[in-house]
């Protein structure tokens, strides 16, 4: 991981202003949300660094704020872009064409679901329900609402962006970002089955029992990318299972 | 009978953000009048009367919800649940962006009637700019002495700190929100103890939605047999829906509980040319579907509930004879897959093979008896987890997996027919 810049200027920076946030709570450990949001606005994402002073802040060990930020899908625990490209992926987006769009904007910036561009500048993510469900479909850029999509808005927004002259500030960026910022962690929120190995019976092999160094793996190298959607391979399973009779 | 809208009167015409505006139209004498006027339990006695339910999903009635506030002279809370992320809902959303003082006005009576002196408003991480609007809002009130201690020369006073979340659609369950406001991971708790009980910090607290504190200083001007008489008696008032999906103009419409689904359909310019809408999802994605027989329905918490499914945070999505219900379910099985907490295996693990078993239908390598499978799955996840997350996967899948077998059947046979 690539250590960040001048994390000093950044805890000076932010420290006045968790005071102000922990001076609020009747127990200062409320404060943790928006301590860690006020790192992320300062450095573009929330680095091990930012996790451990938190914890000095709040006295909490560095395990229960790096549990607790794990835990919530809007902090980010690598570098990412400067834009980072939320595009809904449900229900009524879904009805008003959101696949496309999502076809589309994979296509255009060369990246899947939860991949950073090499240059640094765009981050992708398929998210949920964003509450504009009547504008859709719709996505944000740095939590800032792009409303009722179409190809032509895509290239528009993505033109702007790459100009630097988009209407939403790009966010700070301390450290290069890699392909992706996802991280996957032993007993982190889901089961290793809900991590993207196709089985539960089927995990990583010996010393590997939880699929963690897996997952790990698949995620981190770009070789192994292709492995990764799940799809393919339950086609797979599925034809195998009718020539052999399975059905009947 | 006409009825007049209240909470989103206003929106687009006038800057409802701007303090002087709100006041001007009558903004925060509620407020005054509650202070220094009535007791608080004169407040919950008039909320009683009104009969208002919870706008959040549950439909819970607000004043039987404070009554169960114990009186061990503990500090109590009062929370404002802006967590806004059921698929389908962006009420909330526009209530804080475009009239943030009508839901600090809410809250400022709401955290008196129960005697709370500190009011938390939980805001949805994904909204940035409600966020920042209602910053502003919050500010604007404090300096015209309207927030704070010893307010209109009173003894009293409430406090209101803003909460924002970070992205997790389980701190829309208020144990799970108590937590994450605690600075916790937002997990839900065991219950019982309630939160009335044991909430915040382990003391006596009340969590209700933005919606209905919004209500709150029109049921006090309008006297509490105005909301009362709006509509079916047991489910009285006004609610703002949330219309989305295949419809010509989507948005948010303040109606009388009791409207019919077709005249909501009607509100936002029904169907696309050409289409016809053959079923409707009432009550978010949590809800099971509705279809063309039931348009005539009284879109109410009790006729919903009578027909099998329910109003929830009141986000219609109507869908015509283009949709694909197969991929619909799968939208929906996935996003609660990808919310599960994580606590209770059920839902963790019902919910993820679910949506892997969808996948395969979607990719041509399903089996005829995945259909039967996932409503069993689905049925066997209900009931026995933590919170209702893992509960509210079977509704929509049963009902369009009944409903329209056929489609899902056509994926499967279009398999067995490449093999």
């Amino acid at each position: 991981m690539t250590a960040s810049r001048g994390f000093a200027e950044t805890l000076a920076k932010v420290k006045p202003e968790a005071e102000k946030l922990m001076a609020q709570y009747p127990q200062k450990r409320s404060a943790l949300l928006s301590i860690l949001h006020a790192f992320q606005n300062a450095e573009g994402w929330v680095s091990p660094e930012a996790l451990a002073a938190a914890a000095e802040m709040l006295e909490l060990p560095v395990s229960v704020v790096e549990s607790t930020a794990s835990f919530y899908t809007l902090f980010f625990r690598r570098p990412v872009g400067q834009y980072v490209l939320q595009v809904c992926r449900n229900l009524s987006c879904q009805l008003n064409g959101a696949e496309e769009i999502m076809a589309y904007c994979r296509e255009k910036l060369n990246v899947r679901h939860f991949e950073t561009t090499y240059d640094g500048l765009f981050s992708y993510e398929e998210v949920e329900c964003l509450a504009a469900c009547d504008r859709a479909p719709c996505m944000q850029v740095n939590l800032e609402f792009v409303y009722d999509l179409t190809r032509e808005k895509i290239d528009e927004i993505l033109r702007a962006m790459s100009a630097g002259n988009f209407e939403v500030a790009p966010l700070p960026q301390t450290a290069k970002p890699d392909v992706t910022w996802f991280v996957a962690h032993e007993g982190e929120k889901k089961s290793p089955g809900a991590q993207g190995v196709s089985s539960p019976n089927d995990p990583g092999g010996i010393g590997d029992p939880s699929g963690r160094q897996m997952v790990e793996r698949i995620v981190r190298d770009p070789r192994l990318v292709e492995a990764r959607p799940t799809a393919e391979r339950l086609v797979r399973d599925g034809a195998a299972r009718l020539e052999a009779g399975a059905e009947h | 009978m006409p009825v007049s809208k209240v909470l989103t009167r206003g929106i687009g015409q006038v800057d409802l953000r701007d303090l002087k505006v709100y006041r001007r139209r009558g903004g925060y004498r509620q407020w005054k009048r509650v202070i220094t006027e009535l007791q608080p339990a004169e407040v919950v006695d008039l909320v009683s009367k009104s009969n208002l339910r919870g706008r959040g999903g549950a439909g819970f009635p607000t004043g039987r919800k404070w009554g169960f506030l114990p009186n061990n002279g503990r500090p109590r809370y009062m929370v404002c649940n802006s967590d806004e992320a059921e698929p389908g809902t962006f009420k909330d959303r526009m209530l804080i962006e475009e009239t943030p003082h009508q839901v600090i006005e809410g809250m400022l009576i709401g955290a008196y009637a129960i005697g709370a002196k500190q009011a938390f408003i939980y805001i949805r991480g994904e909204f940035k700019r409600g966020y920042e609007v209602f910053t502003k809002a919050l500010a604007d009130a404090r300096d015209a002495g309207l927030i704070g201690e010893q307010l209109f020369g009173t003894e009293h006073g409430v406090e209101i700190t803003i909460h924002r979340g970070a992205g997790a659609y389980i701190c829309g369950e208020e144990t799970a929100l108590l937590n994450s406001l605690e600075g916790k991971r937002g997990e839900p708790r065991l219950k019982p103890p309630f939160p009335a009980i044991k909430g915040l910090y382990d003391e006596p607290t009340v969590v209700n939605n933005v919606e209905t504190l919004a209500f709150l200083p029109y049921i006090l001007k309008n006297g509490p047999e105005w909301f009362a008489q709006i509509g079916p008696p047991k489910s009285p008032g006004l609610k703002v829906v949330s219309v989305s999906g295949h419809v010509k103009k989507p948005g948010n419409f303040e109606v009388a509980l009791g409207t019919t689904l077709r005249k909501l359909l009607a509100l936002a310019g029904g169907p696309r040319d050409g289409r016809k809408i053959i079923a409707v999802q009432p009550g978010g994605g949590s809800s099971a579907c509705l279809f063309e027989e039931h348009l005539d329905l009284s879109y109410d918490f009790d006729t919903m509930a009578a027909n099998g499914t329910m109003l929830g945070s009141g986000a219609v999505v109507f869908f015509d004879d283009t949709t694909d219900f197969v991929k619909a379910a799968h939208a929906l099985v996935r996003f609660f897959a990808h919310e599960s907490c994580g606590q209770c295996t059920p839902c963790r693990e019902g919910g993820h093979w679910l949506e892997v078993t969808l996948e395969r239908i979607l990719h041509g390598g399903g089996l005829d008896s995945d259909i039967d499978m996932l409503v069993a799955v689905a049925r066997q996840l209900t009931g026995i987890n933590l919170c209702p997350l893992g509960d509210s996967i079977e509704p929509f899948l049963a009902s369009v997996v009944k409903r329209f077998e056929s489609q899902f059947r056509g994926y499967v046979r279009k398999r067995a027919i490449a093999v």
